[in-house]
């Protein structure tokens, strides 16, 4: 019988109901797609600042900057298995070893690098002529920065004789790009090209590495790095990590923030719709009250129809949730947040919980005195 | 539908010096009289007279400011907000000149909403009540589809589903035609027949006359206390 009059209450008042839903589907649709966004924004924050560089920088102990050809301090190539051999999930990594070479009467940077990863590490480097190169252990090729080529006067298919000390390498230009930064300036060649330039086989400057996810998994990288490469040093790019950090617990402050906002907007629309519904109800509960239902049956019934139409709306909420997230995603991230459908039960207490707020004034029916109102006279 | 309680003739109701004040206005003033189970008792008198507060304090709607008011030994005068509730589902059905059906419910409903705040509801024992109360081919009609006097017969049923001792009506007919307010006398008739006790409020002297004695109020004091003539000296 309760499920039949909870049935019959909720067709009853269908046009309140409606509001009332309208309104708690609409909250729940924001607040389900917000929780969807919190749940998946580490990952996306730390998608866009992966596109920033890498995040870790592997370099010999004691080395206050990046070394260059000629420095005290070098890394030895092995240091490449050690990073392997973290197993770091999802990191990628490339390393390098800079020289400075002569190159057509010019002083000018090389760097010798994995020539297939290390544009993969600064996804900003845009090609503005030729082609990036494929294969990692080319050593006839190059790339040039934008300001190098132009300092060369050199462009694709061109070649380079650099010269350091006695030993000199030739290459050619297989390509051009612009990254906006030092590397503008700069040779990249393949790593045992420049080391045969610079007479240091075997030997690199640094480790670049991009590890993926939150900052929490950056730290954890960088604790398996250091216990694997003893003779290195981990230098975390603390302004990247930091601005992550810092934009997340901005963002989450901000989606909370926003969830509590529009939990509170949502309980004054139910409770306008209800507070109607209440003075409608009046009758009924004081003749459930005068048939001899008692005040928790009468107004546990009410609620229950709140709670019924909160969890009905929370449904409605979350499914509509997920395509406001996607479209989120889109607008703000080039990209679709995965719907989690942990957040489903979520959103469906939290919607329950507003109703059941918001039909406080259906808890005042409990106050009716049936005989007044069934003489009409309250 | 006969009364558990009722087939006695020993007192069911004993009234002792009830008194209901409203601030300044004492609507009931030291009111005593007794029921006997099985008894139909009219109580009249003119508007303002306390008709009304006597059944809703007997009808544990309202409470006494004075005295007691003793069904089937327990005074109700004296009843918890909680007791008064179960007084309520379990030892009286009440019948209102409003009808008071739920009006999203159908008639099948409307009596099982009683038995669902008393106890359990039971469909088979809902329809049967209809039944007898000759709405059997009402049972899925909501209040809206049914005339005065058949929204009145389910009233009854839904009065008497749940065995009450006392029926408390209060101006039952007061807004039903001539026809229908006939089928709904024969009714209590018929109910008072089977044993039931019957408190019935009413303004009108031929109803007040189908009754076994007369209680008449007058500005909240008891007037008469009359047992009423011979059967078929009645309506």
């Amino acid at each position: 019988m309760f499920g039949r009059l909870l049935w019959s209450l909720l067709r009853s008042s269908r046009g309140r109901l409606v509001v009332a839903i309208l309104a708690l589907a609409s909250g729940g649709a924001v607040i389900s797609a917000l929780l969807n966004l919190e749940a998946d924004v580490q990952r996306k924050l730390a998608h866009e600042f992966r596109t920033l560089g890498p995040n870790l920088i592997v370099q010999p102990a004691g080395a206050g900057t990046m070394g260059s050809a000629g420095a005290p301090s070098l890394l030895d190539q092995r240091a490449i298995r050690s990073v392997e051999a973290a197993k770091i999930a999802g990191a990628a990594f490339a390393p390098y070893l800079y020289v400075v070479a002569q190159a057509e009467g010019h002083s000018i940077v090389v760097a010798g690098t994995w020539l297939d990863t290390a544009p993969l590490l600064a996804p900003w480097w845009k090609l503005i002529a030729g082609n990036w190169i494929s294969s990692r252990d080319n050593q006839g090729q190059c790339l040039l920065g934008r300001d190098a080529a132009r300092a060369l006067r050199a462009g694709p298919g061109a070649q380079l004789q650099l010269q350091a000390g006695n030993r000199s390498l030739r290459v050619v230009v297989e390509g051009i790009f612009e990254s906006g930064g030092d590397e503008d300036g700069q040779i990249f060649t393949a790593l045992d090209a420049a080391q045969s330039l610079a007479g240091l086989p075997g030997k690199i400057s640094v480790i670049a590495v991009s590890v993926p996810g939150a900052t929490s998994q950056t730290e954890e990288a960088e604790r398996k790095l250091v216990t694997a490469l003893p003779q290195g040093e981990i230098r975390p790019v603390r302004q990247l990590n930091e601005a992550q950090n810092e934009l997340a617990s901005r963002l989450h402050l901000l989606i909370v923030s926003m969830v509590v906002l529009i939990l509170a907007l949502t309980v004054l629309c139910v409770l306008g719709t209800m507070a109607a519904l209440a003075v409608e109800r009046r009758h009924d509960v004081a003749l459930m009250r005068a048939l001899g239902g008692s005040v928790s049956c009468v107004v546990g019934l009410f609620l229950a129809e709140a709670a019924a139409m909160g969890a009905a709306s929370g449904l409605i909420g979350y499914l509509a949730g997920i395509f406001l997230a996607r479209w989120i995603g889109w607008r703000v991230f080039d990209a679709p947040i995965s719907p989690r459908w942990q957040i489903l039960p979520l959103t469906i207490a939290l919607m329950t919980a507003v109703a059941l707020a918001g039909a406080l004034p259906l808890q005042l029916l409990g106050k009716v005195r049936p005989a007044e109102v069934l003489r009409g006279e309250a | 539908m006969t009364s558990s309680g009722n087939s006695h003739r020993g007192v069911l109701l004993d009234v002792r010096g009830l008194s209901r004040r409203f601030g300044e206005v004492l609507a009931l003033d030291d009111v005593s009289f007794q029921v006997r189970g099985g008894e139909w008792i009219a109580i009249m008198g003119p508007s303002g007279s306390g008709k009304t507060t006597l059944i809703n304090i007997l009808g544990g709607l309202d409470s006494a400011s004075r005295g007691n008011a003793f069904v089937d030994g327990m005074d109700v005068a004296a009843l918890s907000e909680k007791e008064l509730t179960r007084y309520r589902a379990e030892k009286v059905g009440l019948v209102f000149q409003q009808f008071h059906l739920v009006a999203y419910l159908t008639a099948l409903e409307n009596v099982m909403l009683a038995q669902y705040l008393h106890s359990i509801a039971d469909e088979k024992d809902a329809r049967r009540a209809l039944e007898r109360v000759g709405l059997g081919d009402r049972l899925d009609h909501r209040p809206s589809q049914l005339s005065g006097g058949e929204q009145q017969r389910v009233a009854v049923a839904r009065a008497l589903i749940n065995q009450p001792n006392l029926i408390l009506a209060d101006e039952p007919t007061g807004n039903l035609d001539d026809a229908n307010e006939r089928i709904v006398l024969d009714l209590f008739r018929e109910l008072h027949a089977q044993g039931n006790t019957i408190l019935m409020v009413t303004h009108n002297p031929p109803v007040g006359a189908l009754a076994d004695r007369d209680i008449r109020l007058e500005h909240g004091r008891l007037a008469v206390d009359a047992e009423l003539a011979a059967r078929e000296h009645k309506l």
